[in-house]
């Protein structure tokens, strides 16, 4: 059983760090908590499913798609809405809310809500791993979340837009006073995180179905992920991920399967009691030092 | 004085009658319609088909010229409300508002198909017992319900239920169960239910079975509402070389049970009640790899029995009535039922010669009718009697997927169109 629970805990830990990654991102930059981030996620997942069923495109196709799409609704969310807010958490945090919970009720009520919706596997099969047998499409998730990561560090560390990225994110006001528009990279930040909702959705989305429950539940893993590990970093998300998947699994195989959410709430509770700011946070270290 | 006495007295009667519950008049006038209220979870599978199935037995007898009371004919109207209960984190009291709405609005002489959700149709009982409305439940399964009546007969003595309940399911489970213990040698079984009244109960049926007939269960696993990871339990029984995966799900997430299953070789049998898997184009959506599956249609006619006439017809006409691709996604629960309820209550209603309550009661508690399910009798706690032989009982059919995906009846013998063979992986 060991090979498994290791084997299954690294899938479940990379699904984690998958969900919670663009919204870290975008906090970590723009400081917007995107609570619309789970509504995105299922938008990308229904969005492949009608280019597949409706439009007939080609699988690749609907997913680069679905990606643009996705990322310039994150892009317009900015200038639509979050930019008359902005600096207001509290107003910012429930304009999102509000938006998540339009997207995924809309489905709702499209009557979007049954079993029938399911994307396909990019590749089917499975291969042995150490006699654990794993099929590629998990193979493929942990794949695509190693290309994320190190896309990412690339992307922050030689790119212009990524240098802004990490410019605002470190100090805003130094930031714009070099030139850097701060809207306009708050806006990308957001269209980033968006797009990697959608990413995360559909590689993710074949092992189960697109149910608009979920859009509520990867908002919870977003935010258990990022309060665990610091919601700006990106190392503490990764951290975190591992961390809860493996606790996840374990719990599931050695205790009771109806306990895995358990593992969410008491990792936040427990955090949020010990070190507020995440094991990797550093906005409110400061303070909480004090 | 006298004027004040008066007023106080006109305020009482009014206090009074807005206090009373109000539904529709016991006595009809000639060009009144009988309404059934139809209270239920419309996004669920069940409870979108179960109304469909309403509506078209309500046509049907309409076409007819309506339900004869004394003299006169009176035509069926039908109206339903979206109780949202299967969904998660939905709490009971909105579906009691939801239904209360219903009843307040529409003033219905009778409740069909109703819950999806035990927990929800226990709380409901008490709101048909408050309006005096004859109700035939459709979906939820909770012996529980049967409990209460036999408890207190007198206020829930309203409530009935026409669909399968959670002990009937595990007898027909076990059933099939000894078939596989005796056929191929399996004495090891690993259960894995959802968090619910009907699913834990029927589970536990059958775990209480296993330990008394000599089988091992591995595990019993219940997954909350909503979940969709079902690896933790697939790697234990791969470890614990579990022969058959008994399964109770009605969550649409748990149709990927059956896809991790197959994605992780789990070389077991599937067998029990997975909802998505029991519609005709289930082959198609979790792409062939629902083959081999054993699962439950629990009220035939979704899945037409050739022994029993009308399930074939109401198979045919569902699809004439609303489609084909209506057809194809009927669920393995509910619709049948469904249907049957709205004949039951023009019998009972042109039986009793009215729409008053009691009257009514008293003739469902009679009934002896043959329906798309299969004979429908009621047992003194207001269950419709389920068994293996539809001349004598209504009835409920284990089905198996086969190549080139066809639902194959497998159970119960007398009615079997094929037997139980091991999916490829298992040879």
């Amino acid at each position: 059983m060991l090979p498994s629970i290791i084997i299954y805990g690294l899938i479940n830990s990379v699904i984690l760090a998958l969900i919670a990654m663009g919204f870290s991102l975008t906090f970590g930059i723009s400081g917007v908590a995107n609570f619309a981030y789970g509504g995105f996620y299922i938008f990308s997942g229904f969005l492949v499913w009608m280019l597949l069923n409706y439009l007939k495109f080609p699988l690749i196709l609907a997913i680069l798609v679905t990606i643009g799409v996705v990322g310039l609704l994150g892009f317009v969310t900015y200038w639509v809405i979050l930019l008359r807010v902005r600096g207001i958490p509290l107003s910012e945090v429930i304009a999102t809310f509000a938006l998540g919970v339009g997207i995924l009720e809309l489905f709702r009520w499209m009557g979007f809500v049954t079993y029938e919706f399911t994307l396909p596997y990019l590749k089917k099969g499975m291969v042995l791993i150490a006699g654990v047998p794993v099929d590629y499409q998990r193979l493929f998730i942990i794949g695509i979340g190693l290309a994320l990561v190190l896309f990412l560090y690339f992307f922050t560390h030689h790119t212009r837009i990524g240098l802004a990225f990490r410019g605002i994110a470190q100090n805003e006001r130094t930031a714009i006073s070099l030139g850097i528009k701060s809207d306009r990279t708050a806006a990308l930040s957001l269209a980033f995180g968006s797009a990697m909702a959608s990413v995360a959705a559909i590689f993710i989305l074949p092992l189960g179905i697109i149910s608009i429950n979920t859009g509520y539940e990867v908002l919870l893993i977003a935010v258990a992920v990022g309060i665990v590990g610091g919601l700006e970093s990106v190392s503490g998300i990764l951290v975190a991920s591992l961390i809860l998947g493996y606790a996840q699994v374990i719990v599931g195989t050695y205790f009771k399967p109806e306990w895995m959410m358990v593992v969410y709430l008491a990792a936040i509770v427990l955090v949020l009691a010990i070190k507020p700011s995440g094991l990797f946070g550093k906005f409110k270290e400061l303070e909480e030092r004090v | 004085m006298k004027k004040n006495t008066f007023w106080v007295s006109i305020l009482f009667v009014l206090v009074i009658f807005i206090s009373l519950p109000h539904t529709a008049g016991a006595q009809l006038k000639p060009s009144d319609p009988i309404v059934i209220g139809v209270p239920t979870a419309l996004g669920s599978i069940e409870g979108r088909d179960g109304w469909m199935a309403i509506q078209m037995a309500v046509e049907e007898i309409n076409a007819k010229g309506g339900v004869l009371v004394g003299n006169t004919k009176h035509k069926l109207e039908a109206y339903s409300i979206d109780t949202r209960e299967h969904e998660p984190g939905i709490p009971v009291q909105d579906a009691l508002t939801a239904t209360e709405k219903l009843i307040l609005e529409k003033k219905p002489h009778a409740i069909a198909l109703g819950n999806f959700r035990s927990e929800v149709l226990l709380a409901s009982m008490d709101l048909m017992s408050k309006y005096k409305l004859p109700y035939i439940c459709s979906i939820a399964m909770t012996p529980l319900f049967q409990k209460k009546i036999a408890d207190e007969y007198d206020k829930y003595k309203y409530c009935f239920r026409n669909c399968l309940n959670s002990p009937y399911l595990a007898m027909y489970m076990t059933e099939v169960m000894r078939f596989l213990g005796k056929q191929f040698g399996f004495k090891k079984a690993y259960v894995i239910v959802q968090d619910t009244l009907w699913a834990q109960g029927t589970g536990k049926g059958v775990d209480k079975w296993c330990k008394e007939n000599g089988w091992e269960v591995a595990s019993f696993d219940a997954y909350a509402l909503g979940s969709s990871d079902f690896s933790p339990s697939l790697i234990k029984v791969r470890a614990q070389k579990a022969q058959v995966i008994v399964t109770f799900f009605d969550m649409p997430q748990s149709g990927i049970l059956l896809k991790q299953a197959r994605a992780m070789q789990i070389p077991a049998l599937l067998a029990g009640f997975i909802s998505p898997v029991a519609p005709e184009n289930a082959w198609d959506v979790f792409e062939k790899e629902v083959e081999g599956m054993v699962n439950f249609a629990f009220e035939i006619g979704p899945v037409p029995v050739k022994a029993v006439p009308k399930s074939v017809a109401f198979n045919e006409n569902f699809g004439k009535r609303w489609g084909k691709d209506a057809k194809i996604k009927l669920s393995g629960h509910g619709p049948g039922p469904s249907y049957d309820s709205v004949y039951m209550f023009a019998n009972a209603i042109e039986r009793a010669k009215t729409v008053e309550p009691d009257a009514v009661v008293s003739a469902l508690e009679k009934i002896d009718m043959t329906g798309v399910v299969g004979r429908i009798r009621f047992s003194k706690d207001h269950q419709v009697v389920y068994g293996v032989d539809p001349k004598e009982t209504a009835l409920g059919c284990g089905f198996q997927w086969k190549k080139p995906g066809t639902r194959v009846v497998v159970f119960p013998e007398a009615v079997a169109e094929g037997k139980i063979e091991l999916p490829s992986s298992m040879k």
